[in-house]
């Protein structure tokens, strides 16, 4: 354990554990929007900089992502500085500049005092905020199916040469984890489309409701060992039969009983 | 041909200086990117086949070698002759038989082919008097232009890889290390980090496995050092980085070059290619144990990937994206092992460092800056070409006493220096001594050596455009504050050359730079506002022509300059027939007139014109 | 870890108290969530209260691509970290026994969590046809494996 001075206040820390995780232990909020738990920091929106400092710098101060800085003994932060602040203000107004449409940017533009960009507004503006959530979390499950495609200003989310892309399971984990939700997916007839690939859906063997795509119920079964069987029927008529099952078992054993 | 020992080598060497000295002549012909541009390979050939034919005693086709880069690209294509030095300018290939039959048979100079100094108006025979040469220490180009880069013997009889011999054989790793700090070489790519620091700091990792990689993307427009020193002595940097596997521990290096050097990669293959035949790279080196490769890894045209951390990726195979370097990456570099990123000249400095010792080398330059500087003089300067200086040497000596000052009679207005990561220095800025700090904290930087001088027909305004343009284009898009903060500079840029911006933009301008200087995940991001901030510093009156006054006093934003024809004009109707947009009317031997309505600005009739009747306004 | 979750499903009577205990232990927002245990009907007036059986080689848990199952090996029960769970939906189709499902009130996925140690549903049972309760390791029955 070290310890680390926090706005001000002392606190402990495990040693090289993230400055992220450390501030919102104590409660502090700040933005991280391309930060989630179930994938590696990677501090590209650059809202979570705060300011750090050392008593041997005599003054000199740095600022970094808290995400990907870890805790050493005796570092001095300070998250909510004026200079900081500056930092987080511009960088939402640039977003708003370049995703108008996103509520979620909205809303934290308008928490720290941004109501409009003040920039030229992007033409054809996607409202992606290119923070790699969708592919770090396609690469933790296994498939890279997307990523970042062109260089600068250009770059883009996509799929290999902007086809279907064939390691593609539909399993929307890029569409759920998007914090602006800006990945089109649609579910319809049994069928799913997303990257303009359509998955066939399993539907449940007993009332017809879609369960997952053929697709992702194989990856599921050959690379994380879920028996076939155990995709055949929907959650509501599993927790019936159970029931049933339960049921029958009672039954019997009232009647061995009598 | 394995050379496994010490003894091995220096036998060697006095073998080949023995073969060189039976040599009466040597004729260079520098085929460095200017010379080449210029077809010196044609005179090469011509050279061979003439001396082939002609059968003079002691002058064979073996004393006709190619070399790297001699220096003076603005004289090109150039010849040297040896021993006396003769040096012959502006060769042609129609030229090269005069060459053989005066110059080599009958020991007679040809005064034409000799460059004359402007100042003194004498011709100057050898090269070493002619002060774009004299006020020059040449210690990591010692080689360009002087030895044929394909040959290794020509490179150990210079002397080469006697300094790996010394460290490999009477040096531990901690001794090499130790001379590299004394000596206060400091990262000549631009960053200026102590190598000898860096070098410890590696060793001092626990691993089994450290890389050593050489940065061969010079990025920089306008630099062309590394690239000289990759195609012109490509030994040196595999001694540099040899050297550098025996004080950390390495078994693999590698040598990334950018997309854009096909000879450099041919230059380096064929030097490994020789020093895997002699023993100098692969297993047991010298006989002394150690066990080192390097691989050549060529980038994908991205300026991006020579920052360090973008290069490893790439080197790995995977998409040049930096990552922020709280880690360094002599800790966690390539692969996730500790590496040593150093430049091509810091490389080719090394061998220097352990023959002559830290201490020589201490001894040159200044005393935080130690040691020399690769340039590459380009723009609006009279010598433009490759030169190497002391650190410590002013801008003013470097643009004047060796550019020789500014063609055409225009006046000096900035000098660019350290790429789109630099800035612009004014006239009353050219007595600062050029090193790693001063120009720093002028607002500039040294860099990797860039260094493009502009006259009084440049719009700085314009330049700062032209370099946020690249950046914009360069940028790899992962962080915001660069991706969209240097997008929206530019776009703020764009619309000042075009007078449409008002002073709230440029306010704004000044704001968003701080965020993107501060904000910015790399060093692209972290110094991309520099061509605006020092630009607006030295040269704020012009920015605000352009806003206030919509004009361009350098006369070349198209939007705010009028194109005019005074009373110089002869009425040739040369700028008639050339003007794509038939804005100019006039007739035979009566002044011409410019429709300033329908004109384009493209600049068309001002190249054509040889009366100098054109203003631009 | 030596408290089981026991249910004697032949003391149900199918009052929903559970169910209601449940929703409201997990309310967030001042909205109660759906409910992580399920009384089911098998036969007229027959219930049986259906939740997750923890169990000890958990195909939920296996299914997670992101590691957002895992066991607290204090209560005994397989959690769910919301702030890993990317909402794929792969448990739900994998637990065999349906006790993974979607909150659509809240927009997550549930399931028990045996309340940190402490069942609602539990405490409020009136028949104790639900119990959570200390039992000898040794004589503990096989938990289900799946």
């Amino acid at each position: 354990m070290i310890d680390i001075q926090l706005n001000g206040k002392m606190v402990k820390a495990e040693e090289g554990e993230m400055l992220l995780s450390i501030i919102r232990r104590e409660g502090i909020d700040i933005p991280a929007l391309c930060d989630h738990e179930a994938i590696e920091p990677c501090g590209a929106c650059r809202l979570c900089m705060v300011e750090i400092t050392r008593k041997e710098w005599e003054g000199w101060k740095k600022h970094v992502t808290s995400c990907l800085y870890p805790a050493e003994d005796g570092l001095i932060v300070n998250t909510h500085t004026e200079q900081v602040m500056e930092i987080r203000r511009t960088i939402l107004d640039l977003y708003l500049a370049r995703c108008p449409n996103s509520k979620v940017i909205q809303k934290l533009a308008e928490e720290h005092g941004v109501v409009k960009t003040s920039f030229e507004k992007i033409p054809d503006a996607d409202n992606c905020i290119m923070c790699y959530a969708c592919t770090r979390i396609c690469e933790v499950l296994g498939r890279s199916a997307i990523s970042a495609v062109y260089r600068g200003h250009d770059k883009v989310i996509a799929p290999p040469f902007g086809e279907e892309p064939p390691d593609c399971i539909g399993c929307l984990s890029c569409a759920m984890i998007c914090p602006t939700d800006v990945i089109p997916w649609q579910d319809e007839n049994g069928v799913r489309t997303i990257w303009k690939k359509k998955f066939d859906m399993i539907a449940c063997e007993k009332c017809g409701k879609e369960i997952i795509t053929r697709d992702f119920a194989d990856y599921l079964i050959s690379s994380r060992n879920i028996p076939e069987d155990y995709f055949k029927i929907c959650d509501d008529c599993k927790r019936i039969d159970l029931a049933n099952k339960m049921g029958s078992i009672i039954l019997q054993a009232e009647e061995a009983a009598l | 041909m394995r050379v496994d020992s010490v003894e091995k080598l220096d036998r060697l060497r006095d073998d080949y200086r023995k073969a060189i000295d039976t040599q009466k002549k040597r004729i260079a012909v520098c085929l460095g990117p200017g010379c080449l541009a210029m077809g010196s390979d044609v005179i090469l050939k011509e050279f061979k086949k003439v001396l082939a034919d002609k059968k003079i005693k002691d002058v064979t086709v073996e004393s006709v070698k190619k070399t790297g880069c001699h220096g003076f690209c603005a004289r090109g294509p150039l010849v040297v002759i040896e021993p006396e030095g003769i040096f012959y300018t502006r060769v042609k290939k129609n030229h090269v038989a005069d060459i053989v039959e005066k110059t080599l048979i009958n020991g007679e100079i040809i005064s034409k082919l000799l460059y004359i100094d402007p100042q003194s108006k004498k011709q100057i025979t050898d090269y070493r008097e002619i002060p774009f040469y004299s006020h020059q220490q040449r210690i990591s180009l010692r080689n360009v232009g002087q030895i044929d880069p394909d040959s290794i013997g020509d490179y150990i009889s210079s002397g080469g890889y006697s300094a790996m011999a010394k460290a490999l054989t009477s040096m531990t790793s901690q001794e090499v290390i130790d001379e590299v700090t004394k000596s206060g070489l400091r990262g000549r790519g631009g960053a200026g980090f102590p190598t000898g620091r860096k070098w410890e700091t590696c060793a001092g990792v626990e691993s089994d496995t450290r890389y050593v990689i050489c940065n061969g993307d010079e990025g920089d427009p306008g630099a062309f050092m590394d690239r000289c020193i990759m195609e012109g002595d490509p030994h040196s940097v595999l001694e540099g980085m040899i050297i550098c596997a025996h004080a950390i521990g390495s078994r693999q290096g590698y040598i990334y070059v950018r997309e854009e050097y096909p000879l450099a990669v041919i230059n380096l293959q064929t030097a490994i290619d020789a020093a895997r035949e002699y023993g100098f790279l692969g297993e047991n080196i010298l006989g002394t144990g150690l066990n080192f490769d390097i691989k050549i890894s060529r980038g994908g045209g991205a300026f991006v990937c020579g920052e360090s951390s973008a290069l490893m990726k790439s080197v790995a195979g995977e998409v040049g994206e930096p990552r922020a370097k709280y880690i360094r990456s002599v800790v966690k570099g390539l692969r996730d092992q500790p590496t040593v990123l150093n430049n091509v000249e810091s490389f080719a400095t090394v061998p220097v460092i352990l023959n002559k010792g830290g201490e020589w080398f201490a001894s040159v330059g200044t005393k935080k800056s130690t040691g020399t500087k690769a340039f590459s003089l380009a723009g609006k300067i009279n010598n433009t070409g490759l030169i190497e200086v002391p650190m410590g040497v002013t801008l003013r000596e470097i643009i004047y006493d060796i550019g020789d000052g500014i063609p055409k009679g225009r006046k000096f207005k900035a000098v660019q220096t350290g790429g789109p990561s630099g800035g612009c220095l004014p006239e009353d800025k050219l007595d600062l001594p050029v090193d790693f700090d001063t120009l720093t904290e002028a607002g500039s930087m040294m860099g990797s050596g860039g260094m493009v001088i502009m006259d009084d027909r440049t719009c700085m305004v314009e330049v700062a455009r032209y370099f946020l343009e690249f950046l914009v284009f360069e940028s790899c898009g992962k962080c915001v504050p660069c991706r969209e903060g240097l997008y929206q500079l530019y776009r703020l840029c764009t619309k000042i050359c075009e007078g449409e911006a008002t002073e709230d933009d440029l306010e704004s301008m000044e704001r968003l730079s701080k965020t993107i200087q501060i904000g910015s995940l790399c060093g692209l991001g972290q110094s991309g506002p520099n061509p605006f901030i020092s630009t607006v510093k030295y040269f704020r009156d012009e920015y605000l022509a352009h806003i206030r006054d919509k004009k361009c006093p350098g006369g070349v934003c198209r939007k705010l300059i009028t194109y005019r024809i005074n009373d110089k004009c002869t009425g040739c109707l040369a700028c008639l027939d050339v003007c794509p947009v038939d804005a100019i009317t006039g007739k035979k031997k009566e002044i011409h007139v410019i429709n300033t309505e329908i004109c384009d600005r493209c600049g068309a009739c001002y190249a054509v014109c040889t009366f100098d009747a054109i203003d631009i306004e | 870890m030596n408290y089981r979750f026991v249910v004697n499903p032949s003391l149900c009577t199918g009052c929903r108290t559970c169910e209601l205990a449940c929703a409201f232990y997990h309310t967030k927002n001042k909205k109660p969530g759906r409910s992580r245990i399920y009384p089911i009907a098998h036969a007229p007036d027959k219930f049986v209260p259906v939740t997750c059986l923890q169990c000890d080689d958990a195909a939920c848990a296996r299914s997670c691509c992101f590691d957002a199952l895992k066991r607290n090996e204090i209560t005994g029960a397989i959690e769910l970290n919301l702030e890993k769970c990317v909402k794929c939906r792969a448990c739900v189709a994998a637990c065999p026994f349906g006790c993974a499902l979607i909150d659509e009130v809240h927009d997550e996925i549930i399931k028990c969590d045996l309340c940190g140690g402490n069942p609602a549903c539990a405490a409020f049972c009136p028949t104790k046809a639900l119990e959570y309760k200390k039992i000898e390791v040794k004589a503990a029955p096989a938990r289900q494996t799946a």
